[in-house]
Protein backbone atom coordinates (compact mmCIF):
# COMPACT_ATOMS: atom_id res chain seq x y z
CA UNK A 1 0.00 0.00 0.00
CA UNK A 2 2.80 2.31 1.25
CA UNK A 3 4.72 1.80 -2.14
CA UNK A 4 1.55 1.89 -4.35
CA UNK A 5 0.51 5.25 -3.17
CA UNK A 6 4.24 6.25 -3.11
CA UNK A 7 3.94 5.50 -7.12
CA UNK A 8 0.88 6.88 -7.58
CA UNK A 9 2.25 10.56 -6.46
CA UNK A 10 5.29 10.05 -8.18
CA UNK A 11 3.22 9.56 -11.42
CA UNK A 12 1.37 12.62 -10.68
CA UNK A 13 3.98 14.86 -10.34
CA UNK A 14 4.23 14.39 -14.41
CA UNK A 15 1.26 17.04 -14.04
CA UNK A 16 3.96 19.42 -12.80
CA UNK A 17 6.06 21.27 -15.59
CA UNK A 18 9.58 19.72 -15.53
CA UNK A 19 11.19 22.63 -14.04
CA UNK A 20 9.61 22.21 -10.81
CA UNK A 21 10.21 18.51 -10.29
CA UNK A 22 13.57 18.53 -11.43
CA UNK A 23 14.57 20.33 -8.19
CA UNK A 24 11.63 19.71 -5.65
CA UNK A 25 10.27 16.14 -7.25
CA UNK A 26 12.16 13.75 -4.80
CA UNK A 27 11.95 16.20 -2.05
CA UNK A 28 8.39 16.13 -2.45
CA UNK A 29 8.13 12.20 -2.58
CA UNK A 30 10.02 11.89 0.18
CA UNK A 31 8.13 14.41 2.00
CA UNK A 32 4.73 12.66 0.87
CA UNK A 33 6.31 8.95 1.66
CA UNK A 34 6.70 10.18 5.49
CA UNK A 35 3.09 11.56 5.46
CA UNK A 36 1.44 8.71 4.79
CA UNK A 37 3.64 6.34 6.51
CA UNK A 38 2.11 8.87 9.71
CA UNK A 39 -1.09 8.62 8.78
CA UNK A 40 -1.42 4.71 8.06
CA UNK A 41 -1.81 3.99 11.22
CA UNK A 42 -4.67 6.67 11.55
CA UNK A 43 -8.76 5.63 10.64
CA UNK A 44 -10.00 5.15 7.29
CA UNK A 45 -11.81 9.17 7.33
CA UNK A 46 -7.98 10.49 7.79
CA UNK A 47 -6.61 8.49 5.20
CA UNK A 48 -9.15 9.43 2.99
CA UNK A 49 -8.95 13.41 3.95
CA UNK A 50 -5.09 12.72 3.74
CA UNK A 51 -5.27 11.29 0.02
CA UNK A 52 -7.63 13.61 -1.34
CA UNK A 53 -5.78 17.02 0.21
CA UNK A 54 -2.65 15.61 -1.38
CA UNK A 55 -4.15 14.66 -4.82
CA UNK A 56 -5.84 18.53 -4.74
CA UNK A 57 -2.52 19.87 -3.66
CA UNK A 58 -0.84 18.37 -6.76
CA UNK A 59 -3.50 19.71 -9.03
CA UNK A 60 -3.69 22.80 -7.92
CA UNK A 61 0.27 23.47 -7.58
CA UNK A 62 0.73 21.87 -11.24
CA UNK A 63 -1.95 24.04 -12.36
CA UNK A 64 -0.34 27.54 -10.73
CA UNK A 65 3.18 26.12 -11.82
CA UNK A 66 1.99 26.18 -15.17
CA UNK A 67 0.68 29.30 -15.20
CA UNK A 68 4.09 30.87 -13.32
CA UNK A 69 5.86 28.86 -16.05
CA UNK A 70 3.00 31.20 -18.94
CA UNK A 71 4.27 34.30 -17.16
CA UNK A 72 1.53 34.61 -15.12
CA UNK A 73 1.27 37.26 -12.43
CA UNK A 74 3.15 36.41 -9.19
CA UNK A 75 2.81 38.74 -7.58
CA UNK A 76 2.55 38.63 -3.48
CA UNK A 77 -1.46 39.10 -3.41
CA UNK A 78 -2.59 36.59 -5.53
CA UNK A 79 -0.24 34.21 -3.20
CA UNK A 80 -1.60 31.17 -4.11
CA UNK A 81 -2.32 29.28 -0.79
CA UNK A 82 -4.73 31.76 1.03
CA UNK A 83 -7.48 29.75 2.14
CA UNK A 84 -11.02 30.38 0.99
CA UNK A 85 -13.09 32.58 3.45
CA UNK A 86 -16.09 31.01 2.16
CA UNK A 87 -19.68 32.10 3.85
CA UNK A 88 -20.56 29.00 6.21
CA UNK A 89 -23.76 28.60 3.96
CA UNK A 90 -21.55 28.23 0.68
CA UNK A 91 -19.23 25.56 2.18
CA UNK A 92 -20.01 21.97 2.51
CA UNK A 93 -18.50 19.57 4.75
CA UNK A 94 -15.61 17.57 4.67
CA UNK A 95 -18.36 14.01 4.62
CA UNK A 96 -19.08 15.03 1.43
CA UNK A 97 -16.09 14.06 -0.45
CA UNK A 98 -15.62 10.95 1.51
CA UNK A 99 -19.48 10.13 0.18
CA UNK A 100 -18.50 11.17 -3.27
CA UNK A 101 -15.50 8.92 -3.55
CA UNK A 102 -17.63 5.93 -2.38
CA UNK A 103 -20.60 7.11 -5.12
CA UNK A 104 -17.59 6.92 -7.25
CA UNK A 105 -17.08 3.30 -5.95
CA UNK A 106 -19.93 2.08 -6.11
CA UNK A 107 -20.06 3.25 -9.85
CA UNK A 108 -17.04 0.98 -10.16
CA UNK A 109 -17.96 -1.50 -8.70
CA UNK A 110 -21.50 -1.65 -10.74
CA UNK A 111 -19.39 -1.25 -14.05
CA UNK A 112 -16.98 -4.23 -13.42
CA UNK A 113 -20.06 -6.42 -12.60
CA UNK A 114 -21.96 -5.51 -15.51
CA UNK A 115 -18.67 -6.72 -17.18
CA UNK A 116 -18.99 -10.08 -15.42
CA UNK A 117 -22.75 -10.14 -16.49
CA UNK A 118 -21.96 -9.65 -20.31
CA UNK A 119 -19.10 -12.30 -19.92
CA UNK A 120 -21.22 -15.18 -18.09
CA UNK A 121 -24.15 -14.64 -20.93
CA UNK A 122 -24.06 -17.94 -23.07
CA UNK A 123 -23.88 -16.90 -27.01
CA UNK A 124 -26.91 -17.64 -28.85
CA UNK A 125 -27.10 -19.61 -31.95
CA UNK A 126 -27.89 -15.80 -33.58
CA UNK A 127 -25.50 -13.67 -32.44
CA UNK A 128 -26.03 -9.87 -32.19
CA UNK A 129 -23.03 -8.65 -33.06
CA UNK A 130 -19.79 -7.96 -30.79
CA UNK A 131 -20.67 -6.04 -27.31
CA UNK A 132 -18.06 -3.77 -26.76
CA UNK A 133 -17.27 -2.56 -23.40
CA UNK A 134 -18.55 0.66 -22.10
CA UNK A 135 -16.50 1.54 -19.18
CA UNK A 136 -13.95 3.38 -21.10
CA UNK A 137 -16.92 5.13 -22.64
CA UNK A 138 -18.24 6.05 -18.80
CA UNK A 139 -15.29 6.65 -17.05
CA UNK A 140 -14.71 9.21 -19.86
CA UNK A 141 -18.26 11.01 -19.27
CA UNK A 142 -17.68 10.59 -15.55
CA UNK A 143 -14.20 12.48 -15.87
CA UNK A 144 -16.14 15.28 -18.37
CA UNK A 145 -19.17 15.67 -15.72
CA UNK A 146 -16.57 15.65 -12.83
CA UNK A 147 -14.48 18.60 -14.94
CA UNK A 148 -17.60 20.40 -15.64
CA UNK A 149 -18.98 20.22 -12.23
CA UNK A 150 -15.53 21.45 -11.44
CA UNK A 151 -15.26 24.88 -13.46
CA UNK A 152 -18.99 25.85 -12.59
CA UNK A 153 -17.85 25.21 -8.81
CA UNK A 154 -14.76 27.63 -9.45
CA UNK A 155 -16.63 30.04 -11.51
CA UNK A 156 -19.74 30.03 -8.64
CA UNK A 157 -16.74 30.91 -6.62
CA UNK A 158 -15.01 33.23 -8.06
CA UNK A 159 -18.15 35.42 -8.36
CA UNK A 160 -19.16 34.84 -4.64
CA UNK A 161 -15.31 36.09 -4.08
CA UNK A 162 -15.86 39.20 -6.33
CA UNK A 163 -18.76 40.13 -4.34
CA UNK A 164 -17.46 39.30 -1.10
CA UNK A 165 -14.44 42.20 -2.27
CA UNK A 166 -16.78 44.54 -3.65
CA UNK A 167 -18.70 44.53 -0.70
CA UNK A 168 -21.92 44.40 -2.63
CA UNK A 169 -22.96 42.12 0.47
CA UNK A 170 -23.16 45.08 2.48
CA UNK A 171 -25.66 47.08 0.57
CA UNK A 172 -28.35 44.84 2.65
CA UNK A 173 -27.01 46.62 5.98
CA UNK A 174 -27.35 50.01 4.46
CA UNK A 175 -29.55 52.08 6.55
CA UNK A 176 -32.05 54.14 4.55
CA UNK A 177 -33.47 56.66 7.13
CA UNK A 178 -33.63 57.06 10.90
CA UNK A 179 -35.40 54.04 13.12
CA UNK B 1 4.77 47.01 1.03
CA UNK B 2 3.11 45.66 -1.24
CA UNK B 3 3.53 41.73 -0.35
CA UNK B 4 1.86 42.54 2.93
CA UNK B 5 -0.36 40.94 4.80
CA UNK B 6 0.69 37.56 4.32
CA UNK B 7 -1.87 34.80 4.00
CA UNK B 8 -1.79 32.30 6.91
CA UNK B 9 -0.16 29.71 5.88
CA UNK B 10 2.64 31.98 4.85
CA UNK B 11 2.95 33.40 7.72
CA UNK B 12 3.13 30.17 9.78
CA UNK B 13 6.10 28.50 7.28
CA UNK B 14 8.16 31.77 7.73
CA UNK B 15 7.65 31.64 11.71
CA UNK B 16 8.18 27.88 11.33
CA UNK B 17 11.28 28.52 9.97
CA UNK B 18 11.81 31.62 12.12
CA UNK B 19 13.20 29.62 15.12
CA UNK B 20 15.39 26.96 13.06
CA UNK B 21 16.25 25.56 9.92
CA UNK B 22 13.85 22.87 8.83
CA UNK B 23 13.12 20.16 6.03
CA UNK B 24 9.69 19.82 4.08
CA UNK B 25 8.44 17.48 6.57
CA UNK B 26 9.36 19.36 9.74
CA UNK B 27 8.14 22.65 8.32
CA UNK B 28 4.19 20.32 7.90
CA UNK B 29 4.28 19.33 11.00
CA UNK B 30 5.58 22.69 12.83
CA UNK B 31 2.62 24.48 10.57
CA UNK B 32 0.26 22.19 12.18
CA UNK B 33 1.34 22.01 15.07
CA UNK B 34 1.59 25.77 15.82
CA UNK B 35 -2.16 26.06 14.45
CA UNK B 36 -3.32 23.65 16.41
CA UNK B 37 -3.95 20.96 13.87
CA UNK B 38 -6.23 23.95 12.18
CA UNK B 39 -3.68 24.31 9.07
CA UNK B 40 -3.02 21.07 7.70
CA UNK B 41 -0.95 22.10 4.36
CA UNK B 42 -0.54 19.33 1.29
CA UNK B 43 2.69 18.81 0.12
CA UNK B 44 2.34 20.54 -3.19
CA UNK B 45 0.78 23.23 -0.97
CA UNK B 46 3.97 23.26 0.70
CA UNK B 47 6.65 23.52 -2.36
CA UNK B 48 4.64 25.80 -3.87
CA UNK B 49 5.29 28.47 -1.34
CA UNK B 50 8.76 27.41 -0.51
CA UNK B 51 9.60 27.86 -4.42
CA UNK B 52 7.92 31.39 -4.11
CA UNK B 53 9.51 32.59 -1.30
CA UNK B 54 12.99 31.28 -2.77
CA UNK B 55 12.31 32.89 -5.87
CA UNK B 56 11.86 36.02 -3.54
CA UNK B 57 15.04 35.16 -1.68
CA UNK B 58 12.75 35.08 1.66
CA UNK B 59 14.39 31.96 2.31
CA UNK B 60 17.25 29.60 1.07
CA UNK B 61 17.85 26.09 0.79
CA UNK B 62 20.85 23.88 1.73
CA UNK B 63 21.75 20.51 2.27
CA UNK B 64 21.72 18.79 6.10
CA UNK B 65 25.10 17.96 7.14
CA UNK B 66 24.22 15.90 9.35
CA UNK B 67 21.59 14.13 7.84
CA UNK B 68 22.35 10.99 6.42
CA UNK B 69 20.10 11.08 3.29
CA UNK B 70 21.34 14.40 2.35
CA UNK B 71 18.17 16.54 2.57
CA UNK B 72 17.55 19.53 1.51
CA UNK B 73 16.81 22.21 4.48
CA UNK B 74 15.21 26.51 4.59
CA UNK B 75 16.24 28.35 6.45
CA UNK B 76 15.22 32.47 6.79
CA UNK B 77 17.09 34.76 4.57
CA UNK B 78 18.39 38.63 6.64
CA UNK B 79 15.49 39.70 3.97
CA UNK B 80 12.89 36.77 4.87
CA UNK B 81 13.27 37.86 8.48
CA UNK B 82 13.04 41.19 8.10
CA UNK B 83 9.73 41.12 6.44
CA UNK B 84 8.85 38.38 9.11
CA UNK B 85 9.16 41.56 11.36
CA UNK B 86 7.05 43.81 9.69
CA UNK B 87 4.55 41.30 9.25
CA UNK B 88 4.70 40.83 12.87
CA UNK B 89 4.83 44.70 13.81
CA UNK B 90 1.61 45.40 11.57
CA UNK B 91 -0.25 42.42 13.25
CA UNK B 92 0.49 44.08 16.44
CA UNK B 93 -0.53 47.15 15.75
CA UNK B 94 -3.97 46.66 14.18
CA UNK B 95 -4.29 44.41 17.56
CA UNK B 96 -3.57 47.29 19.83
CA UNK B 97 -5.87 49.42 17.44
CA UNK B 98 -8.25 46.50 17.47
CA UNK B 99 -8.44 46.14 21.54
CA UNK B 100 -8.69 50.10 21.78
CA UNK B 101 -11.46 49.93 19.73
CA UNK B 102 -13.57 46.94 21.37
CA UNK B 103 -13.17 48.34 24.89
CA UNK B 104 -13.81 51.81 23.71
CA UNK B 105 -11.10 53.49 24.71
CA UNK B 106 -10.24 55.50 21.62
CA UNK B 107 -12.58 57.72 20.31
Amino acid sequence: MFSISVNIYRHLLILYPASHRQVFGEEMIAVFGEMQAETASKGVVARSLFFVREAAGVMTGALLEHWRALGGDPVWPTFPIRRFTMRTEFRFPKATAVLMTIILAGVMVAIKQGEAIVASVPHVSQPVGTIHPVHSVLLGGIVLWLAFFYAAGMIGWAVLFALRRSGVHRLAETSTGPK
Amino acid sequence: MEFLPLTEPVLLILLSLAGQPRHGYSILKDVERMSDGRVVLSTGTLYGALRRLLDEEWIERFEERDSSRGRQAYRLTPQGRRNLKLEVGRMKQLTRLASLRITGKEA
